[in-house]
């Protein structure tokens, strides 16, 4: 069964990733770099892609005379998608464990960020 | 370049609708009909749609690596309930699209406008962030 992992936060979220230390950056992409290479592994690997910055992003209601109305304005407190993985596993658990996995990597001073992942089974 | 075009819900609009079937028919073949027009473009990477919130569980790990689940979520969160990745030429092709999308009929054939998210997708990590 497949499940989409999705990891968002808000602006500021973003905003607060921006002032870690380079070398914390460093090891935070090298640990979600190994994730994916053991998910490779086990075959369990679909699909994982990083959104460009919620700055670029716009919401489309509707037409005008054939023209998409577009607006980038969103409320404060918005969570965006800042990327997400998709996986094929046998159990929601595993699911779980992937996400939790995920979760614990490393934030500054290689903290785990214990950053809340979304876990949603594709229909 | 690639965008990903997302549809959200709140958790209170997120079941089957309560319409008349021939209203939902409508709305699924207008999906239909828009992924086997982005398919013959080559515009379409991937489309899927997500099971219902209620499925929903997020996850924060928790000591010695044991996953901690949990299904409680604000009332005001808003759930994807499906996306659409499209590889287009600009922009405004990607408004396009979404426009289309936000357009499909809803009770009485009457276009739902609902809002579409449309987000540029990264070609590959930045390299300061490998």
């Amino acid at each position: 069964m497949k499940y989409i992992l999705l990891m968002s936060s808000t602006k500021a979220g973003v905003s607060g990733y921006r002032t870690w230390a380079q070398s914390d950056r460093d090891t935070h992409m090298q640990t979600l770099g190994a994730i994916v290479k053991g998910l490779v592994e086990t075959g369990e690997f679909v699909a994982t892609q990083p959104l460009a910055e919620p700055t670029e992003a716009k919401v489309v209601r509707g037409e005008n005379n054939g023209l998409p109305v577009t607006d980038g304005v969103f409320p404060e407190a918005k969570e965006f998608l800042l990327g997400y993985w998709i996986v094929d596993v046998d159990s929601p658990e595993r699911a779980y464990a992937i996400a939790g996995r995920i979760s614990a990597a490393p934030g500054p001073g290689g903290i785990p960020t214990n950053m809340p992942i979304e876990v949603r089974r594709f229909a | 370049m690639k965008y990903i075009l997302m549809m959200n819900t709140m958790r209170a609009g997120a079941g089957v609708p309560a319409w008349p079937k021939a209203d939902l028919q409508a709305h699924i073949a207008f999906m239909l009909n828009l992924n086997r027009d982005l398919r013959d473009s080559g515009e379409l990477v991937q489309a899927e749609g997500l099971s219902f919130p209620d499925q929903a569980r997020q996850v924060r790990a928790g000591k010695d690596g044991v996953p901690i689940t949990d299904g409680v979520f604000p009332e005001s969160k808003e759930f994807l309930a499906g996306f659409w990745i499209v590889d287009v030429d600009s922009p405004d092709r990607a408004y396009a699209i979404a426009a289309r999308i936000s357009a499909a009929p809803g009770p009485g054939g009457a276009p739902l406008n609902m809002p579409i998210e449309v987000r540029p997708i990264m070609s590959a990590p930045p390299p300061e962030m490998l």
